[in-house]
């Protein structure tokens, strides 16, 4: 067997097209349990401060940012996938890489959105001197999906 | 949605006050909402096209990642901009609604 072909083959694209699917999957996951999670805060808190919607709205909203992230590095897999002969191995271990890394952070941040915006929501309601925190905490957990993208980018410009 | 009361003129203008302060608020909402949804998408896909029309020298890589990381700058700047609006401007009625039985 050659060089050309043990480097190439025929199998080295479907590390990159698991990596591009796994990367929006999972982002998508985390985005629909923030979503999901804190919507029912924001339906229990409406029912009494239906005045405070734009101020609650801002946890899915967040759960939202979460799935474009992994709608980005999605696309940059997806721009990058070639044929089987002009594609290594090692760039398909690269976007696997690439995309779980994105897509594990965004389900973890979308958890934590999703936890935080619920319990936020219904505290804001009674007390609006939480929303500051609130809105501190949520920004946390969303750095955590942010640290996955910036790892999932380095991990694609090698 | 009911008036108990059988107040019907009094009932209705309280309840057009109330529909078209919805009505704004749902108005301010959607629009940032689609700002943050459809600011990154145009954005990577306008500087993918733009940078790699002017700076025909830099490879693909490179402009997916300056797409992208100005597509995440864009969205950022946007979420900003509606964390800002309703903070600052969501809270001029601070009244109570009463809960619609």
């Amino acid at each position: 067997m050659s060089d050309a072909q043990s480097d190439n083959p025929i199998y080295g694209p479907f590390f990159g097209v698991m990596g591009a699917a796994s990367a929006i999957i999972f982002s998508a996951l985390g985005a629909a349990y923030g979503t999901a999670k804190s919507g029912t805060g924001i339906a229990a808190m409406s029912v009494m401060r239906p005045e405070l919607i734009m101020k609650s709205i801002i946890p899915v909203v967040m759960a939202g940012i979460i799935a474009i992230y992994g709608l980005v590095v999605a696309v940059l897999i997806a721009g990058a996938l070639e044929e089987p002969s002009s594609y290594t191995l090692y760039k398909g271990f690269i976007h696997l890489g690439a995309g779980l890394s994105v897509g594990f952070s965004g389900l973890a941040a979308g958890f934590a959105i999703g936890i935080v915006g619920d319990a936020g929501v219904r505290g804001t309601a009674q007390q609006p001197r939480l929303f500051v925190g609130m809105i501190l905490i949520l920004i946390f957990a969303e750095v955590l999906g942010l640290y996955g993208l910036i790892v999932a980018i380095y991990l694609y410009t090698k | 949605m009911a008036n108990k009361k059988g107040n019907n003129a009094g009932g209705r203008t309280q309840q057009q006050i109330n529909d078209s302060k919805d009505y704004s608020a749902f108005k301010v909402v959607f629009f940032y909402c689609s700002l943050i949804v459809f600011l990154p998408v145009a954005t990577f896909f306008l500087l993918k096209s733009t940078v790699l029309e002017r700076f025909f020298t830099m490879s693909e890589v490179t402009t997916n990642i300056y797409s992208a990381v100005g597509a995440v700058v864009a969205l950022h700047l946007a979420l900003g901009l509606y964390i800002y609006k309703a903070y600052f401007g969501g809270s001029q009625h601070t009244e109570s609604y009463k809960k619609i039985d």
